[in-house]
């Protein structure tokens, strides 16, 4: 079980599909990595088919049955899919964030850390992979909304705590904070910002106008 | 209709796409569908559209069906839940397709505990949830059934965030209890 799993709560709203697409896929990283998480969804998730098993009503009607019986002439069974190859380079990313990596590289951010936007389907999140190189920290900030990270590669330590792969973490909120990767492999983690976050260092202050903009 | 029979018959859409299969699933689980959606908000001409189109999806996507991570009411219910998201789009939710969501929800196979088996939990969990309170059902009711986040839930009810929080844990802790206790005792 990692030592900071991610609150109920946010497992019940991935479970039942409503978390938005970003902090969905961030809870679905950290179900991929923490087996605890993963076990607490699969729950959930049967308590979604008991509700669906005890809901009752009337029949659609055979009509309704012949129509969709006659569609499934065109439409085939599909074979299991394959499991998604693995990008070399890329081993440390579980599959649910394949699809969003595509063949998107590392760019090296100001600050001294390496980035990778992730496109989302719709607007209301930022999300991007960070690295960081051993004993290398990301600028003092603060939040001004929700923020989730999930470490997906090596550790990072920050006021909070010490955060290690498969470990998620709820930004601290108006606290500041100054993320140092941990000594050993490079620190690779996925985070899910509301909005943009506001740096608050002296040279970060500079930098705001620039996440405002999403240019960071 | 038992889970057994339920997931024999997905598994018989998928092995040789066996239409009568797929009929008798059909009547069982198109009218839940349809009664769920409805619970959510949908007009009974779109719950039909949808419950149909949800059928359908179970069709195509039969050989992705294990029994071993989910009971066919749980698989169906995702499929349902996702097909919603899909053709409803509704107001500031991202339109994603449901085939990206069955691999968010799949993530790694291989790496999945099966020492349970799914459907016995799925008996379990039927079972517990009738000793919930009725306080923490109307909370998961809502996550599952009405498409609400925790957040909007504590809007709706009128309580404090903290309040729904706790009801959720409260839950959750009291389903967790009892399904380690009897993995305990076999």
């Amino acid at each position: 079980m990692s030592r900071h799993p991610a609150p109920d709560e946010l497992l019940l709203d991935y479970a039942a599909g409503v978390l938005p697409e970003g902090p969905a896929l961030a809870v679905s990283l950290h179900v991929a990595l923490d087996p605890a998480a993963r076990q607490t969804v699969d729950r959930l998730r049967a308590v979604g088919g008991a509700l669906l098993e005890e809901e009752a009503g009337p029949d659609l009607g055979e009509s309704a049955l012949a129509g969709v019986m006659a569609r499934l002439d065109g439409v085939a069974v599909e074979p299991k899919a394959p499991p998604s190859a693995r990008r070399p380079g890329f081993e440390w990313a579980p599959t649910s964030l394949m699809p969003y990596l595509g063949a998107k590289d590392w760019k090296r951010a100001f600050g001294g850390f390496e980035q990778i936007e992730i496109g989302l389907h719709g607007d209301t999140h930022r999300v991007s992979l960070l690295r960081l190189q051993p004993g290398k920290g990301l600028p003092v900030h603060r939040h001004v909304a929700n923020e989730y990270t999930i470490v997906l590669q090596g550790g990072y330590t920050d006021n909070t705590g010490n955060y290690g792969v498969g470990d998620f973490a709820v930004g601290p909120g108006a606290q500041e904070h100054e993320p140092i990767a941990d000594p050993g492999e490079p620190c690779i983690a996925l985070i899910v910002v509301e909005k943009p976050i506001v740096l608050t260092g002296v040279w970060g202050r500079w930098l705001n106008p620039l996440l405002r903009w999403g240019w960071m | 209709m038992t889970a057994d029979e339920a997931a024999d018959l997905i598994e018989a859409i998928a092995s040789r796409q066996d239409r009568t299969a797929f009929a008798s699933l059909f009547r069982h689980y198109a009218p839940r569908v349809k009664a769920f959606l409805m619970r959510g908000g949908a007009d009974a001409e779109s719950a039909q559209e949808i419950a149909q189109e949800a059928m359908i999806m179970v069709w195509r996507k039969a050989a992705s069906f294990d029994r071993g991570r989910a009971s066919a009411a749980t698989w169906i219910y995702t499929i349902a839940r996702n097909k919603r998201i899909d053709l409803l789009r509704r107001a500031g939710r991202p339109a994603i397709g449901v085939e990206d969501w069955l691999t968010i929800f799949a993530p790694d196979e291989g790496s999945a505990d099966k020492s349970v088996a799914a459907g016995q939990t799925y008996t379990r969990v039927k079972e517990l949830m009738e000793g919930l309170s009725a306080d923490q059902l109307t909370v998961i009711r809502k996550a599952f059934f009405e498409d609400k986040t925790h957040t909007a839930i504590a809007e709706e009810l009128r309580l404090p965030l903290g309040t729904v929080k706790s009801r959720i844990r409260l839950a959750l802790g009291r389903l967790r209890e009892a399904l380690e206790k009897d993995e305990e005792e076999k």
